[in-house]
This record gives structure tokens, sequence and C-alpha cells, in this order.
């Protein structure tokens, strides 16, 4: 196995903003000396947080696809839709593609973020990450990815605003659009608070 | 405690691989042999390309904002919402948080990373320093994953797809800005990466090393 350098061995940070690398000696609580942000070796308490943030999700990710999102009434037609429903309605009405891509952005993205999340979680949690290159790369794409499933959450609103007669809504909103945001925003959180280098660390000391 | 920066060595933030860094191009794209991760990339341009950018943004953004978004058609009465409107429309049925989280991702973070830019930015073109670029410049860094911009544009096409069905809509004005904003901001977060931004700064504290 190739031992690897890495800035821990060399005792070396690297500034998690700026991504200056810096040499701390001393104290570990210190300020970058490009961007003032604060220095640290591993983001602290990455993993707890992260998994704290992708088990809320992954609880609220029930209601989310259960309860309706919205109700209509009159225009659209006289029915509670959840988010699936939401998606069969617009392959019904023959738009294939924005199906498809709702279907995708909605139901599988949020899901395969849990999935990954906690499969990269448990794989450190139990100290052997045995492919941290296909881990990181499944991350990336996890993070990359994420924010297109605030899709439906941005098209409710434009539904709720227009579909209103005399101030009377006929597109109404219901708690499972607060659900559904919910995972979007906390799945957000968790990647983002996730210190990627933690997969790597195992492959190091090994 | 001693904290000094390296120049010789520069540590991949996302694997912790340590690489030895000979020269600093002044146009790269340069990756982690490891993990691949994007390490820094800089485009040895002047600012003047993002502040031109940032102009732009701004005056799309007012646009954007002004006109009506969408309109919609049934049974002969007409009815137009804006970009405001759509997070509205939470608020009024109950739901504020949601609103928020629209204002927030659709308008607030891309106008406040426009104002930021062109904040930082137009002073380090004169030559000034000014209070607090630093902690801007970090704030931003962590705000530009919560602009949604293009995911804002892509649900109204979703919404438009789904009332079509239903009832007449046409796109407005707002729409085509916001779709120009959209392009804008991205183009000027790629001309702004952290790394240029650095070194913008480093250049205006000591103009003989500019890289």
């Amino acid at each position: 196995m190739t031992t690897y350098a890495t800035g821990r061995s060399l005792g070396l940070l690297v500034c998690t903003r700026c991504r200056a690398t810096v040499r701390a000696i001393g104290d570990k609580r210190s300020l970058c000396p490009r961007c003032e942000a604060e220095l640290f070796v591993r983001r602290p308490h990455s993993l707890s947080t992260t998994a704290a943030l992708v088990i809320t999700a992954a609880v609220l990710y029930i209601p989310a696809n259960l309860l309706p999102v919205m109700s209509t009434h009159e225009i659209l037609s006289d029915d509670d839709d959840t988010i699936l429903s939401g998606v069969i309605s617009l392959a019904h009405q023959g738009s294939w593609p924005i199906a498809l891509l709702v279907f995708f952005a909605s139901i599988v993205v949020p899901l395969l973020k849990l999935v990954a999340l906690g499969d990269i979680l448990f794989a450190i949690w139990r100290g052997r990450v045995r492919n941290p290159r296909q881990r990181s790369r499944l991350f990336r794409v996890v993070e990359f990815v994420g924010r297109w499933s605030m899709l439906d959450v941005f098209a409710l609103s434009l539904l709720a605003s227009l579909v209103q007669i005399q101030s009377l809504a006929l597109v109404q909103v219901r708690p499972g659009a607060f659900a559904f945001a919910a995972v979007v925003v906390l799945t957000m959180l968790a990647a983002q608070s996730f210190d990627e280098r933690l997969l790597w660390d195992a492959e190091t000391d090994g | 405690m001693t904290i000094s920066r390296v120049s010789s060595v520069i540590v991949c933030h996302a694997c912790d691989l340590a690489h030895r860094l000979d020269s600093l191009a002044g146009n790269a794209r340069v990756r982690c042999v490891r993990c691949r991760a994007e390490l820094y990339r800089t485009n040895d341009r002047s600012p003047d390309n993002a502040i031109a950018l940032a102009v732009t943004a701004l005056a799309l953004f007012v646009l954007a904002n002004v006109y009506p978004l969408v309109a919609m058609t049934v049974n002969g009465s007409t009815r137009m919402t804006t970009l405001i409107g759509a997070a509205e429309a939470f608020y009024e049925q109950g739901y504020g948080i949601l609103a928020v989280l629209v204002a927030f991702t659709a308008i607030i973070v891309p106008l406040v990373q426009i104002l930021t830019l062109l904040y930082v930015l137009v002073p380090l073109r004169l030559g000034r320093v000014i209070r607090g670029q630093n902690l801007l410049f970090r704030m931003l860094t962590a705000l530009r994953p919560w602009g949604l911009t293009e995911v804002f544009m892509l649900g109204a096409v979703v919404a438009l797809v789904k009332l079509s069905a239903q009832a007449e809509v046409t796109p407005q004005v707002s729409l085509v800005a916001y779709g120009l904003l959209m392009i804008s901001i991205a183009a000027l977060t790629s001309a702004t990466p952290s790394e240029q931004y650095w070194r913008w700064v480093a250049g205006q504290r000591d103009p003989g090393t500019a890289p």
C-alpha cells in the first residue's frame, strides 16, 4: 500500500474557507492568516452533526412523500396531490420529460442523498472505508445534485400564487410541502457539514 | 502559537493529500492527484470583467423584480404574479418559513452575491482597502451554495407546464430577465474563484509581487 504525505503528517492545515495551506504550531484554535476564518485539523463534530441532520431528514422523508403537498380545486381538478401524484399527473398530461425531471429531482435525489450519506457515515463509524475514491465521488454527486430538489418547492410557490381568484386560493399548500422542503434543506446542510477528509483518514492511517 | 502561510506545499481540502507546488500558474485549474478535487482555479484577469458582470446582473435583478413573472388567463380573466409574489403566496397560506426559504434562495442570496462582489471588487480595482472585505468574501463563499436561481428557473418551467393543460399561461418580462440573471450569476461565479480573489487582494497589498 502506498503511503501518502498528508497535511496531518506534515503538520500542515488547510483553511476550509479560502483553502490556503498553513503551518500552525501550538494551539489548535487559530485563525487563517489570509482570510481570518477559524482553522481546524478536521471540522469539529462533523460526523455527529452530519449524522443528526441525515437522521432528521430520513424521518421527515416519510411525511414528505405520504402527506399531500397541495390540494387543488376547480381549475386543475379537485384533488389532494402528493409529490408522487404530482409526477403521475404530469405524465398523464403527456409531459414525459418534465415528469421524469420532477421524479428524479423530488423523489430519487433525496432518497439517493439519504442512502449515500448514510452509507458514508456508517463506513466511517465502523472505521473501515474500503474504497474512499468511489465514496468521495458519490459524495460529490450528492452535493452537486442536492439543490435541484428545491424544484418542486419553487413550482408550488408559483402555482399557489397564480391559481387564485380574487385572493381566494384554489391551490392550497399542505403540510407535506413543509416536510419536503425540510428534507431538502436538512440534506443540503448535512452535505455541507461533512468533512470529506474523514473518508481518507482511514486509508492513510492504515 | 505560530501560524504562517506555506507557499511550497498545497494540501487538498478534500482528502488532506500534500502536493509540492513548484510554481503558481496565472491561469490554471489544479486538481488533487488522489481525489480529483479542484485545489484552486485562477483566471489571471483583472477584476474589471467580474465588475462588468456584477453590474449586468444587478440591472437584470431589478428588471426581474419590477415586472410580472408569469400571466395566466382562464375564462377571459388574467392573473399575473411577480417574483416576490411567489414567496408571498406561501406566507399568505400560513407557511411563513417556506416563504422565507423561497425569498432567501431565489431573491436575497443572488442579490447579496452581486452587491457583496461590487462592494469588495470596486474598491479593490481603485486600489483602496475597505473594512471587512475579508469577512464579506468569506460570507460570500459560504452563501454560494444557497443561491438557487437555476433551480427556480426550472421550477417556473415545471409550473408553466402543469398549468398549460388547464389555462393559457404566458411568460412575462421578468421570467426572461430572471433567465438572463441566472446566466450572468453563473458567469460571475466562475469569474471570481476564491483563489483569484485572494490574489487580487495580495497584489493590492504588495503590487511588486503580484502573480
